[in-house]
């Protein structure tokens, strides 16, 4: 019955596989699926998978990898087997999200206002004062609301036990909603049939309440506030994502060089002259926001755009400065903060993490290079990383220099074997490929996450790295009610 | 709207439009040279080198090729990429600049000026060869589908006019070229084979040009068989009905310029308005005889010319939205009037770069 599946090797005793259970069973939620694709047959699925790429590349659903040549339009991997995510599991995500995301935004507030945190020594002042992520200038500065992060993506994997856990908070400006909105798509024309036995949770509306929430924190009590995004070109990888989401607002697409400051308010350059802009949606780092204030040589920003802030003539989704909630180091204390700030438990685990800081934790781990996985404290996209397990000594010796010159700059956490899915390599054969969940949250009046997320494929075979711009793919995820 | 968006959906349409002509004029060559082929040799030079000289690249394509031949010429104008007006740059351009505003066209115009862009990374010299004329179809055909996807799915306000400003401006560039060349070869011609201008060759030739405009048959109706070099020249400048005359060219830029500013006739708001008018209204009280008596040659040349200030205009009027203050004075040379094919889309590529979470 399960052709695809005969051959599948879950390896259920090394990892948590979301399909196969211990023993060897497909879990109920996958039941209906597996039998599916149970009745396809090898060009079922080459066909469905044209259908697919074409699709995604009549969208110009590409992305760029740098490094290579220029003009390098690669489209965005993607598997054709959906991940199923129960709604009493997903339960456990929204609550565990909206929990840590308040407590997090409580945390910048006080970072930026009363420091209470740091008077408690909950967290070591040097830590926050010392992150290149801390912006000193915005102190006392009041965002519409008290909101600093309007729109997270935090990273969700399980451990070998199926638990979630949080292994990333993205609080700057977190890309990949795109991808999630358009799998859908795709999903939709290539396999009709599968939907209809599910209920599946619908996404659809993520766009929608992407601009209510931008609307929701307009400074001006103006009826119909002008909400713009602001993108730093069609060169950045991200570029065809920003697009999507203007076009999917209907709201304006703007490049530094479309908007000016006047007066500390900020305006649109037009056919018909200037227009007054309340909110920007910006994807641009803070460090090229404004080249009076950060760096003097940034083409993408607009000069003046940080006294128009300050002055609170505009808003920034996301505010400036909060990077220093996502620091890896950062992170560490996430469930101190939760404490701290809410009185309570986290619902969601964080990984186990050693800071470099920390004497006893940097010996550990220049002991144990060869087991855990190393990352730079502020960097993305899975640049920066050393993966112990994988890596060469020549490498490890590498980052041992690099971690003792600047201890405060590194962590380790154990190599998590990530939970795996089947995902198909070529068309014809299915693996084990190991999986995470970005799931969207939007803080405007209220929190809201649309029921679902990005889930990240590593489809190199054994990789553990799930970036796109490291050879990553991502699929389709359903919330479905039981 | 924002004057980056009003720049680039010109210049998409502009490119798109060049892509086309482009086509129209390397069909029509074949054709012709079919039709001549007892006449003369195919590889005859000199019915490549006009083509050259229609996009006025003599030099640079000198650099690049040793000598005029259908291969050299379908190589420069369809594939080379270091020509900015081959067919593949062209498309190429048109599509980048469709990217930088996708947001703001329809999706349906993106996905054929997408497909069109992946057709041509599949094309090779030897498929050209061997059907050109499937394959120029195919060109027009997507330029033809662009327009009317564009006219039947994007909302016919601002953004709609700069479309067809920048169309009819290409177009009727375009039109002046091609009749100035092959004016100018069928002079020389006269000078050294006499026998031949007068002769079917002539004949042939100019019924090459209307063709290239797709023109032969709305000429036939209106002069009959009177195929004489007067006639034909008569219809394609001053026509006021053709979808590819100088004269209906000029009219529909001037009616899109209009509706943006809100001029009317006797009243102008903005330089471009004015030149745009005043080429209008003097092709309107022109006759054949007029052009003649200048000289064809320094009649299209003065046209030309006027049509650039006609763009230079819209480019100040509508798009030059750059502030001198915050950007170096080299960078601020370099950007005028080239939409996204000039240095200004790289010169921030790098930072464009920045990691994304």
């Amino acid at each position: 019955m399960i052709r695809f599946f005969e051959r599948y090797e879950a390896e259920t005793a090394q990892f948590f596989d979301e399909v196969i259970s211990k023993e060897g069973a497909p879990r109920p939620h996958y039941d209906k699926m597996l039998h599916r694709f149970g009745q396809f047959s090898v060009d079922d699925i080459k066909a469905r998978r044209e259908i697919v790429n074409i699709f995604f590349r009549n969208q110009g659903i590409t992305f760029t990898v740098y490094g290579e040549d220029e003009g390098v339009e690669r489209l965005f991997p993607f598997d054709l087997i959906p991940r199923v995510v129960p709604s009493h599991e997903w339960q456990i995500i929204e609550k565990g999200l909206i929990q840590r995301i308040t407590a997090l935004n409580a945390f910048l507030n006080d970072i930026y206002h009363g420091q209470k945190i740091l008077k408690d020594k909950i967290i070591p002042a040097e830590l926050i004062l010392g992150s290149q992520h801390f912006r000193r200038e915005f102190i006392g500065v009041n965002p519409p609301l008290g909101i600093y992060i309007h729109v997270t993506g935090s990273d969700i994997i399980r451990d070998g036990q199926g638990n979630y856990m949080v292994l990333e908070d993205n609080l700057r400006t977190p890309s990949g909603v795109s991808y999630m909105l358009q799998n859908r798509q795709a999903m939709k024309r290539a396999f009709p049939v599968l939907f209809d036995k599910y209920k599946i949770r619908p996404i659809e509306n993520y766009p929608q309440e992407l601009l209510r929430t931008l609307q929701e924190i307009s400074p001006a009590s103006r009826r119909d506030p002008n909400v713009v995004l602001l993108t730093p070109g069609i060169y950045n990888s991200a570029y065809f994502e920003h697009s999507f989401l203007a076009r999917q607002m209907g709201i304006e697409l703007t490049e530094g060089k479309d908007l000016v400051v006047n007066n500390n308010k900020v305006y649109t350059r037009t056919t018909r002259g200037l227009e007054q802009v309340d909110v920007i949606y910006r994807r641009v780092d803070d460090a090229y926001l404004d080249p009076l204030v950060f760096r003097p040589d940034s083409k993408l920003g607009v000069a003046g755009l940080v006294n128009a802030y300050r002055k609170g003539n505009v808003t920034l989704a996301n505010a400036i400065g909060c990077g220093v909630a996502d620091d890896k180091v950062i992170y560490s204390f996430v469930p101190k903060i939760i404490k701290y700030y809410l009185g309570e438990d986290p619902i969601l685990e964080n990984v186990p993490t050693w800071l470099a800081s920390n004497p006893a934790d940097l010996k550990y781990i220049l002991a144990n290079l060869d087991s855990l996985v190393v990352k730079a404290a502020n960097e993305s996209g899975g640049y920066g990383m050393l993966i112990g397990p994988e890596s060469t000594v020549e490498q490890q010796e590498n980052f041992a220099e690099m971690i003792v010159a600047n201890p405060r700059n590194y962590i380790a956490q154990p190599t998590i074997s990530l939970s795996r899915h089947p995902s198909f390599f070529n068309d014809t054969e299915l693996f084990g490929c190991h999986i995470d969940l970005r799931p969207y949250v939007l803080y405007g009046k209220t929190v809201t996450i649309v029921p679902g997320g990005l889930t990240r494929v590593a489809l190199k075979r054994g990789s553990l790295v799930v970036n796109s711009s490291q050879g990553g793919g991502s699929k389709d995820t359903w919330v479905v009610d039981e | 709207m924002l004057s980056r968006v009003a720049e680039s959906l010109f210049w998409m349409s502009r490119y798109f439009e060049r892509a086309e002509n482009t086509a129209r004029f390397l069909d029509v060559n074949f054709n012709l040279l079919l039709d001549l082929n007892k006449i003369t040799h195919v590889e005859n030079p000199s019915y490549w080198v006009a083509l050259i000289l229609v996009t006025s690249d003599k030099d640079r394509f000198n650099t690049l090729y040793d000598e005029y031949s259908a291969r050299t010429v379908t190589d420069y104008l369809v594939f080379n990429k270091s020509n900015p007006n081959s067919i593949t740059s062209c498309i190429g351009l048109a599509r980048e600049n469709a990217r930088s505003i996708i947001e703001s066209i329809s999706s349906e115009m993106w996905e054929q000026v997408n497909n069109l862009y992946h057709y041509l990374q599949n094309v090779t010299p030897q498929f050209v060869q061997n059907d050109p004329y499937g394959f120029y179809k195919e060109i027009k055909n997507a330029s033809h589908l662009f327009q009317g996807i564009t006219d039947n799915t994007f909302s016919h306000n601002e953004g709609w006019d700069f479309i067809q400003i920048a169309k009819y401006l290409e177009r009727t560039d375009n039109i002046a070229r091609l009749i100035d060349v092959k004016y100018h070869m069928l002079l020389s011609e006269a000078q050294s084979q006499p026998e031949l201008v007068a002769g079917s060759e002539d004949i042939i030739q100019w019924m090459a040009v209307l063709k290239s405009c797709s023109a032969l048959e709305a000429f036939r109706k209106v002069y009959l068989s009177k195929i004489d070099p007067d006639n034909i020249l008569r219809f394609l400048i001053l026509d006021r009905t053709f979808p590819r005359s100088i004269n209906f060219s000029v009219c529909a830029a001037e009616d899109a310029l209009w509706r943006i500013s809100g001029s009317s006739r006797h009243r102008y708001v903005n330089n471009a308005d004015r030149l745009i008018g005043k080429l209008e209204a003097e092709l309107s009280y022109t006759a054949i005889e007029d052009i003649f008596a200048t000289g064809l040659h320094n009649y299209l040349a003065d046209l030309e010319q006027r049509l650039m200030k006609v763009g230079e205009q819209v480019h100040l009027t509508y798009f030059a939205y750059h502030t001198p203050e915050i950007e170096s004075t080299d960078i601020e040379e370099a950007l005028p009037f080239t939409g996204i094919a000039g240095g200004r889309a790289n010169w921030s590529q790098a930072q464009q770069h920045q990691q994304q979470q």
